[in-house]
């Protein structure tokens, strides 16, 4: 990092604190907006309880609409975490350091939206929620475990538990920090969270050693979690355009690029917000707008095979269901605003050197990725089920109603109301961590130039 | 260097007993480059033998005609296995060249040597033009999707197939060379005689100025991101049209990735043997522990991938009950080949992870080395699971729907045996070759990894600190 800024701890705790122990005016605004959206989703939510979900524009033959989108939607997003973090950590990439506790906690807050939109929305008797679970041994009755719907749910609460553990273990030393500096009430709390740290060595290398261990581990719920996800699809014969052996990989790599693009607008908004610059330099945008090149080419590649093969099936309905996507109005337009804003705008983009650097541009240039991974779950989903198939009677289209809209605005609610909130209460920034890489930071001198350096075992 | 007792590392040697100086380093190398071991030509002269053989080989299974495409499985899955191996062995230069590891450098030149190795693969591939049906017989492709109006239509996919091979080949060996222009140029600085006039003519006027340096910086990303690009797409034509079109049915998107990327298994796998072998050829003071660890945790990734890529395919096609699914996991896996499936997925993803998963056999020289040589024969066995497989499909059944019912087992003849044994004694032989060339270690990131190192005192230990250019 050659634009590195050498602070000192006590600036570092000065800068980093902040964001807990000042109240800034747009905190309140943005916290009290969100509110607001968040209670009309929830109202929406009891609407359609009360009414029953034929206050949704869901109806034969679309049963699976804008919450559906919504739920892999947000599981997308929530792999931003663990990619950043747990694999950036495996491999020392250094340019981390900044980025991992914003994406963790992006990853913890997607995955809440994305039970919310499915666990509770989605299914459209929440109630039975608990049915997924092996509740009742004395009457026999048991989950389908043949069925990817019980498989998501498996999936995804060991996702948010590994997801939590990872964000409490890297918070400890800075929990204890915050402890060190409050009083009353407020330092009971955070000496009941921070488990008694005092930095010892002992301490130290535990918490080193759970990291690395965690971020292992992680690794393989990551992968499975999108991955069942998508089999939620691909395991249907029944439904065109969703049965194809490409899905696991083609939704984690989706996945990744969207989550990945969501960390540099949270990133963006943490320089904007609490002019954290002497942290996130352009460096660490000009790193991370490389590996998005790199993650972008790749979901392209996985998108062209999904779509060869689609065509390479010389099947009617098959043939039929991408000439719907691609030609039929309004479908076309959104497949080609897809495109556009999920690979041929930002990726030529990106390109350039002096783009990666650029807050705005890379702000606008990451919305618009987000906007172009959501569209493309609209695609997978709704177009498919659009058509009639053999066995259907009932085929129309499907226009989201008000109240699926209020509660899919609810859940982007939810997860910015979350990111503001836990940066009142934690350092959204690893204190631990940029120390850690002030200290062992170091330049060489090559003839009369300067390469930074770092301390390595 | 002497080695300093207090220095803290986690069990890494960062080259510390390699030689310190720039100018100590690149005599040792020129030595070693201009003086061979002693087993080289004997080594060489067996696998001349052995090419020839593999020649006489070819010669008996062209006696047989290009009509039965059945008994030429093992002649094509010896291509493929060329092109996952040792086709596949720069991106081990490639990909850690671009994360910038340090502990890449004495290894990368040997991944890059493996590009010549597609010469040889390219001639490989001429034979198979004629044994691959024309598009007549009514089977898919991935070209134009049957529609013959389309101009072009009578080109695919031979001639797209040889394009993008060949364009594979000379960008890697385009890479090679731009690689080696500085090690060139100090064999021609360091030599008399013939290998002095060969090393200035291919050294192209190298003098090291800042202009040059950055023009070789920036080619070698440039070449390696081409590289990886044009493996993956050759793969995709490769498989898809040498093995997926062949069987009735199968419909697999996944496939071609899923070669693509067990190629960078194989790539790494291939990598880590000539390791081993290069240690015992005098070179075991700059091949050390690091990049057996460092390739062994790569390996180890590889094979959970390899677990999952074989998975999403597997999941799906077996979950769906489709009559032509089944029909293809039972050409594949529970049918004819299945002693070979279950060998490469113990090989491939069972016996890498679960014995890499241990900290004292992945930090060693022998357990990677161990591990690599069963993926090797695992990726053996996997291609010619699918190429053999996929060519004993009768002609008649191309244009069908579903592959009605699998065929027996087909067994390696002699002339099968022989074109093998040619094939890997001729990559063996490719590689020597170029070994003869240049240095196998490359001298100068070598000697720019001692620009990067410096030992500091840090509290009440010393410490190595690497620097890392942007």
């Amino acid at each position: 990092m050659q634009e590195h800024i050498q602070l000192t701890q006590k600036e570092i705790n000065r800068e980093l604190l902040r964001g807990i122990f000042v109240w800034p005016k747009w905190w309140f605004a943005s916290v009290s907006f969100l509110i607001l959206v968040f209670l009309v989703g929830a109202g929406a939510f009891g609407y359609m309880i009360n009414k029953g979900v034929g206050v949704t524009g869901l109806n034969r033959p679309v049963f699976w609409g804008v919450y559906m989108v919504n739920f892999v939607f947000w599981i997308g997003i929530s792999h931003a975490g663990i990619m950043i973090s747990a694999i950036l950590r495996l491999t020392q990439a250094e340019w981390r350091r900044p980025i991992t506790r914003a994406a963790e906690v992006l990853t913890v807050f997607s995955l809440m939206g994305a039970m919310f939109a499915a666990a509770l929305v989605h299914t459209g008797r929440p109630w039975r929620a608990y049915w997924v679970f092996p509740y009742d041994f004395s009457r026999g009755v048991w989950m389908n475990v043949r069925s990817p719907l019980i498989w998501d749910p498996s999936a995804v609460n060991t996702y948010l538990i590994a997801s939590s553990l990872f964000v409490f273990v890297a918070l400890l030393p800075d929990l204890a920090i915050v402890r060190d500096r409050s009083r009353g009430w407020v330092r009971v709390m955070y000496s009941f969270m921070c488990l008694g740290w005092r930095g010892t060595p002992r301490q130290w290398k535990l918490q080193a050693v759970a990291g690395i261990l965690l971020s292992a581990l992680v690794l393989p719920v990551f992968v499975s979690v999108h991955s069942i996800v998508s089999w939620d699809f691909a395991v249907q014969i029944g439904t065109e355009g969703w049965h194809s052996t490409i899905f696991a990989p083609y939704f984690i790599i989706g996945a990744i690029h969207s989550g990945v693009s969501a960390v540099v607008t949270v990133m963006v908004l943490m320089v904007w917000l609490w002019k954290w610059d002497n942290y996130l330099r352009p460096d660490h945008f000009d790193a991370i707008g490389r590996l998005l090149i790199v993650v972008a080419t790749t979901w392209f590649f996985f998108f062209f095979l999904e779509w060869v093969f689609a065509l390479y099936t010389l099947e009617g309905p098959e043939i039929a269901l991408r000439e719907l996507q691609i030609f039929d109005w309004p479908m076309s337009g959104l497949f080609g605003l897809f495109l556009a804003t999920a690979f041929f705008i930002p990726v030529p983009l990106w390109l350039f050197k002096r783009v990666r650097r650029n807050l705005l541009l890379m702000f606008l240039t990451t919305l618009l990725v987000n906007v172009g991974m959501w569209l493309e779950r609209f695609l997978i989903i709704v177009p498919a089920l659009l058509r009639k198939s053999p066995m259907i009677f009932d085929w129309g289209t499907y226009r989201p109603s008000i109240i699926e809209i209020f509660m899919v605005t609810a859940v982007f609610a939810w997860v910015t109301l979350g990111m503001l909130i836990f940066s009142k209460v934690f350092p959204l920034l690893p204190l631990f961590d940029i120390k850690e890489s002030m200290v062992g930071r170091d330049e060489i001198k090559i003839g009369r130039r300067t390469v930074p350096a770092s301390i390595r075992e | 260097m002497q080695q300093k007792p207090s220095l803290m590392t986690n069990g890494a040697s960062h080259a510390e007993h390699a030689l310190a100086t720039p100018a100590s380093i690149t005599s040792d190398l020129l030595e070693k480059h201009a003086t061979p071991a002693s087993a080289f030509r004997w080594v060489a002269l067996l696998c001349t033998v052995l090419v020839v053989l593999g020649v006489v080989g070819v010669v008996l299974r062209m006696s047989d005609g290009v009509s039965d495409k059945t008994v030429w499985g093992y002649y094509a899955a010896l291509f493929v296995f060329i092109l996952s191996t040792a086709q596949a062995a720069p991106m081990v230069a490639i990909a850690t060249r671009l994360a910038k590891g340090h502990w890449r450098r004495p290894i990368s030149r040997i991944a890059e040597m493996f590009t010549a190795v597609g010469v040889l693969n390219l001639l490989l591939f001429i034979p198979l033009l004629w044994v691959l049906p024309s598009l007549e017989d009514g089977r898919r492709s991935l070209w134009f999707f049957g529609n013959r109006d389309i101009p072009g239509y009578g080109y695919a996919p031979h001639l797209w197939a040889t394009l993008a091979l060949l364009f594979l080949v000379i960008g890697g060996i385009a890479m090679l060379w731009v690689s080696c222009l500085p090690d060139l140029a100090a064999i021609r600085d360091h030599s008399t005689g013939r290998r002095q006039r060969i090393a200035r003519r291919m050294a192209r006027g190298w003098q090291g100025t800042t202009r040059q340096w950055e023009m070789l910086d920036r080619r070698v990303g440039i070449l390696g991101a081409y590289y990886f690009m044009m493996l993956v797409f050759v793969h995709f034509l490769i498989s898809v049209d040498f093995a997926i079109a062949l069987v009735p049915g199968w419909i697999d998107a996944l496939f071609p990735a899923t070669q693509a990327f067990t190629s960078l298994q194989g790539g790494a796998a291939t990598v880590l043997l000539t390791m081993i072998v290069l240690r015992k050829a005098g070179y075991r003071e700059y091949i050390e522990l690091d990049q057996f660890w460092s390739l062994g945790k790569l390996l180890m990734a590889m094979s959970l991938l390899w677990f999952w890529f074989w998975f999403s395919s597997f999941n799906i096609l077996w979950y769906g009950r489709k009559p032509n699914e089944q029909a293809v996991l039972d050409l594949f896996i529970t049918g004819p080949y299945f002693w070979m499936f279950i060998t490469t997925f113990m090989l491939n993803f069972v016996v890498p992870f679960f014995l890499m998963i241990w900290n004292p056999i992945r930090k060693s020289i022998w357990g990677p080395t161990l591990v690599a040589s069963g993926v090797l024969i695992g990726t053996l066995l996997d291609r010619v699971r699918i190429y053999v497989a996929a060519f004993s499909i009768p002609g008649e059944d191309a244009a069908a729907h579903l592959l009605e019912q699998s065929p027996e087992t087909v067994t390696p003849e002699l002339a099968d045996i022989l074109i093998w044994a040619g094939g890997l004694g001729g990559v063996v032989l490719v590689f020597m070759l170029v070994a003869r060339l240049v240095p196998v270690i490359s001298i100068w990131e070598q000697t720019e990894l001692l620009l990067y190192k410096v030992h500091k005192k840090f509290h009440r230990t010393e410490v190595l600190v690497l620097g890392k250019p942007e």
